[in-house]
């Protein structure tokens, strides 16, 4: 670790002395000449209509596009580029692939948008160590794609995984189906390169297994992009497991999928997902990918064992057991690397799958206990009739973290009113139910109001001082996860336009 | 609950409406778009465009330079349909926008230019041979390393992608015994650039059929599949085009359709669709010959006698509409794989577009000439002696780019690949 702890402490000094630039700056010609001159023309896009294609990310419901932006090539680049932007009291958003549910590349009083999308270098995949050294542009599979060969590959697999990055993965600190055995993002980076809102390069953990002192990377893993902007990153690679055995289950009603699910966990068997779909989402994944779920299901799980071949068969004869002991009517074992394929083809196009049934959707992310899951889906059916929107649910069963996915048309006001209140309540359930708001896609702008219920102001206020350690002034991703600028003891909405 | 608005109330119908909410914004295209690959900025994506469509749709965005730029910057490869978990049409939405841009933006006097030569000849088999007839005394002289040095860069790249004209003469390289009296029927349907600058992949993929036991309907007259035009936004003679074709394709009674250029058969496979207003006769029979397309490779697999061996290295590009249209990947790779002493290696990316996509690389040159690189660098790390694929497009513009860097890969139709690892198994 070679970061200077005296550099927090000067920046806090010098954003007490900067006091008054709110990083809502202009973006002017000067300055967009002189971020040309760092990245190249070609690096920069500041014509409205191009602007307008990144108005928003995955989170769809609000809107809002930068005056400019940057897409440097290296670290070096990003920091000329921040310092060019500290110095003119500039505040900026990062984006990656834009892929992300939450709003957090959504610029809120950013107007300069940092796109990572041109660091997409896999500078080392180191076969003995198990390490890869990536650009945080890199795309989540294709880190897998460059292990292969030496028969490792990156575990963390959101469902976005062919197109998001390793920087917004660290941003949201994402997960994926397998996080239920190998963990989320932040269990598989060892180290990363930051570069702090007023330019300077910091190397944080680095390749070593175990490090000493405060885990500054797992600050930074999950902090959306509100502590500067991540470049490189060191992470973890995996031995491919040996063989896999891929259940498809199939249930009559949520509960007793659910009662397997806790089953197969006491059991003391760690497979390597559990994942289960309602009936809706089963409608719609067998309507567009025709691998042949059972369309009469009340709920399917798909559970994957993965490891020694040796071992798996004797496994896979007890979660069959377990399953039908809990009321499974048929017990489907994949045939074939090609039949797994597609049940997991089906399983992560879910989401897509369900925008087939109508114009837009709102893809919620929360945790409750396992054993909570049926209560939370009775939550969600009666959230669902209450605002008349049909809502689907496609989640990690293993590790409690749902998705219920929430159906509108943005071109009826009071559907994508609906939409959000509709997503409110069901994460105050979670909550009550001790649970929490996010799995896996973080806070962004869509959570930011439910926040207070999890934290106090107190808890508030500590986030907020980790925060400003690194970015004092609040440049990088301004109004994002703790609820407004400034004061975190203010609990209300956020300022921002909601156009609606 | 309130209805919906069934259309844009601001009505520049530039494509259907409702279409484009298929599109959830999700971003999963992105990493499957070549431009977008390229350029790494979103306006060059498939979400992107879609973007755009529907700020123009809805009156937030003027159809100005910028906004033409980015949609005419798509190759049309459909590699974000195969990506797409939400189904969105994306070939009807890019095709449906370029018409509209042909009839209401004013091109530059260049770029119109460089177009309406496209049009004018490429469709026309007779036009392109009388243009390339000169070309081929030149070459016969020796001359033709000269003049493309003598030509300005413009003409020069255009000249680069051209083909040997002595390959292209060659005929079918392997016998075929005479077919029994109930085998079923195929007609290769032979396009238009593709019979004056690939006519022996034509004459091969017949001569192939016909060992496999196939009866080969010679059509007199094949036309242009139309799909140049529905790319470029000149739907009306497309159509034209189409209904010729469909007339003479369903005359000829044959159970199967092919093409030796896969966005042809996919724009074939696709005329029930482009067809359906038209009268319920040739709607039906549009419909009826659109269901009969399929590949060559499909037709050839586990019938084809194979030869004996022929010991190399292969690897295999999938031609866009092939894959992402036809959806054709493993029987190409399978008939392959089941030539004795063949070894297949597969190239990093190997359904993303090499930048050719009809007549793209001769409007869109930096991008096109940027994706051949780019396969040429996927091509050249597997260490094949050959690079396979079932596109003449494809062909020649990997083959020029790996001329450029003296690369010994060569790259060759499948057709013409098989025909020849028989012969050579044969002699």
């Amino acid at each position: 670790m070679r970061h200077d702890m005296q550099s927090p402490r000067r920046m806090i000094e010098s954003s007490f002395m900067d006091a008054g630039a709110d990083g809502s700056a202009q973006v002017d010609k000067e300055l967009i000449a002189a971020l040309g001159k760092i990245v190249g023309d070609g690096g920069l896009v500041s014509r409205l209509s191009e602007l307008k294609v990144y108005e928003c990310d995955g989170w769809t419901i609000e809107k809002s596009a930068p005056d400019l932006i940057v897409m440097p090539r290296s670290t070096e680049q990003t920091s000329a580029v921040l310092r060019t932007l500290w110095d003119r009291g500039i505040a900026f958003v990062p984006r990656g692939a834009g892929t992300g549910l939450s709003g957090g590349a959504l610029p809120v009083n950013a107007p300069v948008m940092i796109c990572t999308s041109r660091m997409n270098r896999i500078i080392a995949v180191d076969s003995a160590d198990r390490r890869a050294v990536v650009e945080s542009g890199v795309v989540n599979l294709r880190v897998s794609d460059a292990a292969r060969e030496h028969g490792l590959f990156y575990a963390p697999d959101p469902s976005s995984q062919q197109a998001c990055t390793i920087g917004g993965n660290i941003a949201e600190n994402s997960g994926g189906p397998h996080t239920l055995k190998y963990g989320v993002t932040t269990n598989h980076v060892l180290g990363i390169t930051l570069v702090l809102p007023d330019g300077e390069i910091v190397e944080l953990g680095g390749a070593a297994e175990e490090l000493c002192g405060y885990d500054l990377v797992g600050a930074v893993v999950g902090a959306e992009g509100t502590v500067g902007i991540v470049t490189r990153a060191i992470l973890r690679l995996i031995r491919t497991p040996q063989a896999h055995r891929t259940f498809l289950v199939t249930f009559e009603d949520v509960e007793s999928a659910t009662r397997a699910v806790s089953a197969i966990i006491a059991s003391g068997i760690v497979p390597g997902a559990i994942e289960m779909m309602d009936q809706l989402i089963v409608h719609a994944v067998e309507d567009a990918f025709h691998v042949g779920l059972p369309a009469s299901a009340g709920a399917v799980l798909i559970v994957e064992l993965d490891g020694l071949a040796a071992a798996l068969d004797d496994q896979a004869r007890t979660i069959a057991a377990i399953a039908r002991g809990a009321g499974a009517t048929e017990v489907r074992l994949a045939a074939s690397d090609a039949e797994r394929g597609a049940l997991w083809k089906a399983r992560k196009r879910a989401f897509g799958a369900v925008g087939r049934l109508a114009p837009n959707y709102a893809t919620q992310d929360g945790v409750v206990p396992r054993t909570r899951l049926p209560d939370i889906l009775r939550v969600i059916n009666e959230v669902s009739g209450k605002y008349q929107l049909a809502i689907g649910n496609v989640f990690h069963a293993g590790d409690g973290n749902i998705h219920p996915i929430i159906l509108y048309d943005e071109r009826i006001p009071e559907q994508v009113r609906g939409a959000i209140d509709a997503g409110r309540e069901i994460l105050a359930a979670c909550v009550a139910m001790g649970g929490s708001l996010t799995g896996e896609h973080g806070i962004g702008v869509e959570k930011q109001g439910e926040m207070p219920l999890l934290f106090s102001p107190g808890d508030l206020i500590a986030m907020a001082e980790l925060r400003h350690v690194f970015d004092p002034a609040e440049r990088s991703n301004p109004n994002k996860i703790i609820p407004s600028a400034g004061s975190c003891v203010e609990v209300a909405a956020p300022h921002r336009q909601v156009p609606i | 609950m309130a209805s919906r608005p069934a259309h844009s109330i601001w009505g520049r119908k530039i494509v259907e409406y409702d279409l484009l909410f298929d599109c959830v914004h999700c971003g999963l295209c992105l990493e499957a778009c070549p431009t977008y690959a390229i350029s790494r900025a979103e306006m060059d994506s498939p979400r992107g465009r879609i973007y755009l469509m529907k700020a123009l749709a809805e009156g937030r965005l003027d159809l100005d330079s910028d906004a033409v730029r980015h949609l005419d910057a798509c190759l049309g490869c459909r590699g974000c349909e195969t990506a797409c978990p939400s189904g969105v049409h994306y070939g009807r939405l890019i095709e449906d926008t370029r018409s509209y841009i042909e009839g209401n933006y004013r091109r530059e006097t260049p770029d119109l230019l460089r177009r309406g030569l496209i049009s004018a000849i490429f469709p026309y088999p007779a036009r392109l041979r009388i243009l390339i007839s000169p070309l081929r005394l030149i070459e016969r002289a020796g001359l033709r390393p000269l003049l493309n040095r003598m030509m300005p860069r413009s003409i020069r790249s255009w000249l680069e992608l051209l083909p040997p004209l002595a390959s292209t003469q060659t005929s079918a390289s392997i016998s075929s015994p005479a077919p029994s009296s109930s085998a079923q029927t195929v007609v290769v349907h032979h396009g238009c650039v593709a019979q004056v600058l690939a006519r022996s992949e034509i004459a091969n993929a017949e001569a192939l059929l016909a060992r496999a036991g196939y009866r080969v309907i010679h059509l007199d007259r094949t036309i242009c599949c139309g799909a140049l035009d529905l790319h470029s936004g000149n739907r009306a003679r497309a159509l034209d085009f189409a209904r010729a074709n469909v007339r003479a394709l369903a005359a000829s009674g044959a159970n199967a359709i092919v093409s030796t250029a896969s966005g042809c058969s996919t724009a074939i496979a696709e005329y029930g669709m482009l067809l359906k207003d038209d009268d319920h006769e040739l709607s039906e029979k549009a419909r009826l010959v659109a269901s009969r397309v399929t590949d060559l490779s499909n037709l050839l697999l586990k019938r084809l006698p194979m030869p004996r061996s022929f010991s190399c290295t292969v690897t295999y590009h999938d031609a866009c509409h092939l894959a992402h249209g036809l959806g054709v990947r493993d029987a190409p790779r399978e008939l392959l794989r089941s030539i004795p002493g063949l070894k297949l290696v597969e190239m990093v990316d190997a359904d993303m577009c090499c930048g050719s996509a009809g007549s793209y690389n001769l409007t869109e040159p930096e991008m096109a000439n940027a994706l051949a690189r780019r396969k040429a660098d996927s091509t050249i790390a597997t260490r094949a002696d050959y690079v396979v694929l079932a596109n003449p497009g494809c062909e020649f513009q990997i083959a020029s780019e790996l001329r450029r860097r003296g690369s010994n890969i060569r790259v060759m139709h499948l057709a013409d690949f098989l025909a020849m690892a028989i012969r050579t198994s044969d002699e």
